[in-house]
């Protein structure tokens, strides 16, 4: 059963992936591009991270790619439908991947065979608990961050009339 | 009063800046006032001083020499290397401090006329301000640095006073040859100081004198410094050889004669001698030398002054011989006495030169061919110079008598053919005084239009004539009465007594000899000058040769001048070598040298150094333009490399 | 399933990430991919955490920050896509040249 989840999970992950490099229409890699992460919300199921999950569906899928989705559609235009959407170097590409995966490979070898020890419980308590305590100080620090680049996405969008409108 | 005696240096000092930078200069300048009411302020001070240490009023400290002795310190080199500023009053500064004062007020008021319509007086009076500074300072300072520094002080404005009109060329020469000749003489003494530091480590007077009473000064090295400080005290002083400044001198203003030729700073090195006498009783040689020096420039200076017919050249000649004398009476153990004839010399000498001045300033000539018959027209003149005259001549009770017996009686003691060419110059003394006052006021005049325009000075010109006078008169019986003088000067010398190893006269014969030399010299002179002076004039003829050499100073000016010029022509010599030959091997040739080298380092510098500065910039220009066609801006390029550098690392370190 | 599985899907979605980072052309493209990217990393952190430090939490709680940043990062690249679209009228990576030598 568990080998069937984590196969399916991660048959449908990496060839979503490969859709979003692939796809000639940048509207359907960005389809793609949530069946990806959907797929990799359903892997951090399997591991038995419950709030990581919820998490990824809440922000990325319902966030990230439904906000790319929106940039396609502004920025998109006829032409590109028709013209290549990747350049002459991908044969460069393809090697550099490779050889890299050679290397993963020689790293991932020995985990092999590495089983979990517990069954997985609950873990947003707990989650929540470090958040406030351990891990507090970053915690204020990715809301600063994530203001600062709130403030950052307004100005930028607002584009030129803002300059203009600037005192 | 004692224990304030650092005031006596200090006002005068003071007062001599207050004038000179205070107050507006001009014949009627009020300045004058205020340098006499500091000297006045002096005077009384010193003279208080001076009749309470004669009486006795204040005693010699307990088992010394000396009545005061205080000090600071000054300088510091290390423990045992200190000089200190202090004060010492002994029987001779005592005595130095009320001479001092007294002629320099005399002076000074006597310059209110003299001076009357100089435009530069306020100067001039600042300058007798210093002057009178500096001689005071020396008189009172107990250490020979301070000493020497006051020292040149004097020489500095000596230099001053005697071209005070340096418009005129030979006021101006007169005062150049002052201060180079006396510098000479200090050369000795700064050799002097600089070996008796080496050998003590002190300048103090009084420390000095204890080290050289334990005998921690070698007599070979006693006598060295006895030697320098006599060669300076021979350039102040003006003996032989070094007095060839002295006549010359007399181109000043006739007061600072006075002053500075006559009573104080020629008697600088009489003072020099008698302040470190401890170090010339310890060495005979070097005393002997001061006695012989002495006592030939006595003699020589009073046959130059024969022949003489400037009436302040006769003065000066007169001025060196009677130092001579002083010189003498040092020489031959005869300290108080040297210092008695110092103190009554003073009185009579001032006197003549500001009789002179007197003369000078209403005659309006030096020469004494023009004068004659002045008596009638300027009795008071006439009178005290009369009195000063009989005086240095040596008229028994005057006061030059006294004094010059006391001299020659200590020479006597000390060796009987010194005691003759004393009398011998002494009889010449008298002769060519009454020379001098013969032909300045008795007789016929011989420039009728001269003399009818001569007139009496006025009161503050003979005022100070009348009070120098009396002194004449009188000091000198009333300081030898009872041994006074005797008592407050006086110096002990170790292992010779008074009359040790002396040769005892008849009771007559020294005062009989020397009533008889001046009545011989008087009656000479009456006979060659009183009236015509036609026998004088035959005389002057049939020895020509003599009264040349005389009035050649016997040639010591041009042996001088000789040695200048030869000195002229070494350096010329020493100049032609340094040119021809140092400057064309060492300095051109050594130029040539460092040009080739020179050109040789510009050739490497421009053809290597520069070749391969050039070429690193060269190179860096070129690698840039080539490296940046491989730059194209392209971003995911980058990241082509990045994952490029990042699979072949990979690569190698797994597979290591 | 052992921990070997989970790093090779990871491995592989890292890899997909970066074949599209380096040939498409299209920004948005390779914004995906980065996000791609950043997934791969999630996916590795929980696996370790699950597997090797299986009684702390320490591996979910950096997964959560990461998405944190992730998210911002997203927001400000598209952000500055549309600004430069607005001004260069082109969402091509060659075309963005300004940095030629």
């Amino acid at each position: 059963m568990e080998q069937i989840v984590f196969y399916s999970l991660s048959a449908v992950t990496l060839i979503a992936a490969l859709g979003v490099v692939t796809m000639r229409n940048v509207l359907h890699s960005a389809l793609m591009l949530g069946v990806a992460l959907m797929g990799v919300a359903g892997l951090f199921a399997a591991l038995g991270a419950d709030f990581l999950f919820a998490g990824q569906i809440v922000i990325y899928v319902t966030g990230v790619a439904v906000l790319v989705l929106f940039v396609v559609m502004l920025a998109g235009r006829e032409s590109d439908l028709h013209a290549r959407q990747t350049n002459e170097k991908w044969p460069l590409a393809v090697a550099i991947c490779a050889v890299i995966f050679f290397g993963f490979w020689r790293c991932i070898a020995p985990y092999a065979g590495t089983p979990t020890r517990t069954q997985p419980e609950p873990s947003t308590r707990a989650i929540g608990k470090l958040l406030l305590s351990d891990y507090a100080l970053p915690f204020e620090l990715i809301s600063l961050i994530l203001i600062a680049a709130m403030i950052g996405a307004i100005l930028f969008s607002r584009g030129g009339s803002a300059a203009e409108d600037a005192p | 009063m004692l224990e304030h005696v650092y005031w006596i240096p200090l006002i005068p000092l003071f007062t001599s800046v207050v004038i000179l930078f205070g107050g507006k200069e001009g014949k009627d300048s009020k300045m004058p006032y205020l340098g006499i009411a500091a000297m006045a302020w002096c005077f009384l001070q010193s003279s208080v001083i001076f009749f309470q240490t004669l009486t006795g009023r204040i005693p010699l400290l307990e088992g010394k020499e000396y009545f005061l002795y205080e000090r600071i310190p000054w300088l510091s080199w290390g423990p045992n290397l200190k000089v200190h500023l202090g004060v010492l009053i002994d029987g001779p500064a005592a005595t130095l401090l009320f001479v001092v004062t007294l002629v320099s007020l005399l002076v000074q008021i006597y310059s209110l006329g003299y001076m009357y319509d100089d435009k530069r007086k306020k100067r001039y009076y600042a300058f007798l301000s210093f002057f009178t500074a500096a001689m005071l300072g020396l008189v009172v300072s107990s250490s020979l640095l301070i000493l020497f520094a006051a020292w040149e002080l004097v020489g500095v404005s000596s230099y001053l006073l005697i071209g005070f009109w340096f418009e005129k060329p030979g006021p101006a020469y007169a005062a150049k040859k002052a201060f180079i000749t006396t510098k000479l003489g200090d050369c000795g003494f700064y050799f002097g100081l600089l070996l008796l530091f080496s050998y003590t480590g002190t300048f103090d007077l009084v420390m000095l004198k204890s080290h050289v009473a334990q005998g921690l000064l070698p007599l070979e090295a006693a006598t060295a410094i006895g030697i320098g400080f006599l060669i300076g005290a021979i350039g102040k002083s003006a003996q032989m050889p070094l007095f060839i400044w002295l006549p010359d001198a007399m181109e000043g203003p006739t007061p600072v004669s006075a002053l500075i030729h006559a009573a104080t700073m020629v008697v600088a090195g009489i003072y020099l001698v008698a302040r470190v006498y401890f170090i010339y009783t310890s060495a005979p040689l070097a005393l002997g030398a001061v006695a012989w020096v002495g006592l030939f420039t006595a003699f020589l200076a009073a046959t130059m002054a024969v022949t003489a017919y400037d009436i302040k050249k006769v003065l000066a000649y007169s001025t060196i011989s009677q130092l001579g004398y002083m010189m003498l009476g040092l020489g031959v153990y005869g300290y108080t006495s040297a210092l008695f004839h110092l103190t009554t010399h003073a009185f009579f000498k001032a006197l003549l030169f500001l009789g002179a001045g007197s003369v000078i300033h209403s005659v309006h000539t030096n020469d004494m061919r023009e004068m004659g018959g002045l008596i009638k027209r300027m009795p008071a003149t006439a009178t005290t110079m009369g009195i000063a005259t009989l005086t240095i001549a040596g008229m028994p009770l005057l006061s030059g008598w006294w004094s010059k017996e006391a001299v020659l009686h200590a020479a006597y003691s000390h060796n009987w053919g010194m005691w003759l060419l004393g009398v011998l110059t002494a009889g010449l003394t008298s002769f060519y005084m009454c020379r001098l006052f013969f032909l300045t006021f008795i007789g016929e005049p011989r420039d009728p239009h001269k003399h009818q325009h001569a007139h009496e000075s006025p009161a503050t010109m003979t005022g100070p004539l009348w009070v120098l006078a009396m002194l004449s008169l009188f000091a000198g019986g009333l300081l030898h009465y009872n041994g006074l003088f005797e008592h407050l000067v006086h110096f002990e010398v170790v292992g010779h007594g008074e009359h040790a190893g002396g040769s005892h006269a008849p009771a007559f014969l020294l005062p009989g000899a020397a009533i008889f030399v001046f009545l011989l010299g008087l009656g000479f002179a009456y006979r060659l000058y009183a009236g015509s002076l036609k026998t004088a004039q035959g005389l002057r003829d049939r020895f020509e040769w003599a009264a040349d050499t005389l009035e050649r100073r016997y040639y010591f000016d041009d042996f001088f001048l000789w040695l200048v010029s030869l000195s002229d022509k070494l350096a010329a010599a020493c100049f032609w070598i340094d040119s021809r030959v140092v400057d064309a091997i060492f300095v051109d040739g050594w130029a040539l040298v460092v040009r080739a080298v020179a050109a040789a380092s510009d050739f490497f510098d421009d053809y290597f150094v520069d070749g391969a500065v050039d070429g690193m910039g060269t190179l860096t220009q070129d690698a840039g333009w080539g490296l940046r066609k491989l730059v194209r801006g392209q971003v995911q390029e980058y990241l082509l490399y990045v994952s490029l550098a990042v699979a072949v690392f990979a690569t190698f370190l797994i597979s290591r | 399933m052992s921990l070997s599985h989970y790093l090779v899907v990871s491995a592989a979605l890292f890899l997909i990430g970066l074949f599209g980072a380096l040939t498409r052309r299209n920004t948005i493209g390779i914004l995906m991919s980065i996000e791609l990217i950043f997934n791969a990393a999630n996916l590795n952190l929980v696996a370790f955490n699950r597997y090797l430090h299986f009684d702390a939490l320490h591996g979910n709680v950096i997964t959560l920050f990461v998405m944190g940043i992730a998210a911002a990062e997203a927001v400000v690249g598209l952000a500055l896509l549309m600004a430069i679209y607005r001004n260069l009228n082109t969402i091509y990576a060659e075309d963005f040249n300004l940095l030629k030598g």
